[in-house]
């Protein structure tokens, strides 16, 4: 098979690009829909979990950044996509654990907790797909 | 909102999930088909956002989660339009489909916890 551009193996690709979309789609409604929750959790009743519902912002944050990230390109976009689905999966991991261990003392009404259970555990995947996306386009 | 329409809703977005899936694994573009089957699951979702507004904001029927239930509402209309838009922009992609299927789901799952408050009301 001859190829028609020889650079191309090893120019990193687009993220945006081909199954890149579906992931971003998967992104962009965990960014509105953890954002949009947090949103009216702080607005109605932050002093009932404020802990819970500071974390569930964050993460909101952290989708939408891995978002936008994803779906740009470049080097700065791309780094940036590294550095939000990177934290994304330490998040998940750090969450998940600490509500497995104690699910009394944390509420358990954030995108991560129990690794995502509350989301078909999807918030636990997505990072690792996000990974290795990042890495499966980033030519060498 | 009205139990018959969340249903058809539901069965709606499933069909329209699996026929994005089946763009996809045959490798086809979507086109003017996949239009067709996201303007009649959209209007769908409006018919029911437009009934179950109402009927919170002017029919007498309180939420305990008025707030979140009104987010969800705009939610479940939004998705599948931004999705179908971002769907079609790369045109010479199999994906597109899929990209339909994963608007088709967060619209159902938007719809899911839609009927879950309203089911704490119980009205």
């Amino acid at each position: 098979m001859s190829d028609p551009s020889p650079q191309a193996d090893h120019a990193p690709r687009p993220t945006s690009s081909g199954p890149g979309r579906v992931l971003i789609a998967v992104y962009a409604i965990f960014a509105l829909s953890a954002t949009a929750r947090a949103a009216v959790q702080i607005a109605t009743k932050f002093h009932e979990a404020p802990v819970a519902y500071l974390l569930s912002a964050f993460a909101g944050v952290v989708y939408i950044v891995a978002t936008i990230g994803l779906a740009g390109s470049g080097p700065g976009r791309r780094r940036l996509a590294w550095i939000a689905v990177g934290i994304e999966l330490v998040g998940v991991l750090a969450v998940g654990t600490l509500t497995a261990l104690d699910t009394a003392d944390f509420p358990s009404d954030t995108v991560w907790s129990l690794y995502g259970r509350g989301y078909g555990f999807v918030p636990l995947v997505l990072p690792l797909i996000g990974l290795w996306w990042l890495r499966h386009t980033r030519g060498r | 909102m009205i139990g018959a329409l969340v249903i058809v809703v539901y069965v709606a977005t499933g069909l329209l999930a699996l026929y994005g899936l089946v763009r996809t694994a045959q490798g086809r573009h979507p086109g003017r088909d996949i239009r067709i089957g996201v303007g009649v699951v959209e209007a769908l979702l409006v018919v029911q956002a437009a009934i179950a507004a109402y009927r919170v904001l002017a029919g007498g029927v309180t939420l305990p989660e008025q707030g979140t239930f009104l987010i969800y509402l705009v939610v479940s209309i939004c998705v599948l339009p931004i999705g179908m838009q971002f769907a079609v922009t790369e045109p010479t992609t199999r994906w597109g489909g899929a990209v339909v299927t994963v608007a088709a789901i967060g619209t159902g799952v938007a719809v899911w916890r839609l009927a879950e408050l309203w089911a704490a009301a119980n009205v």
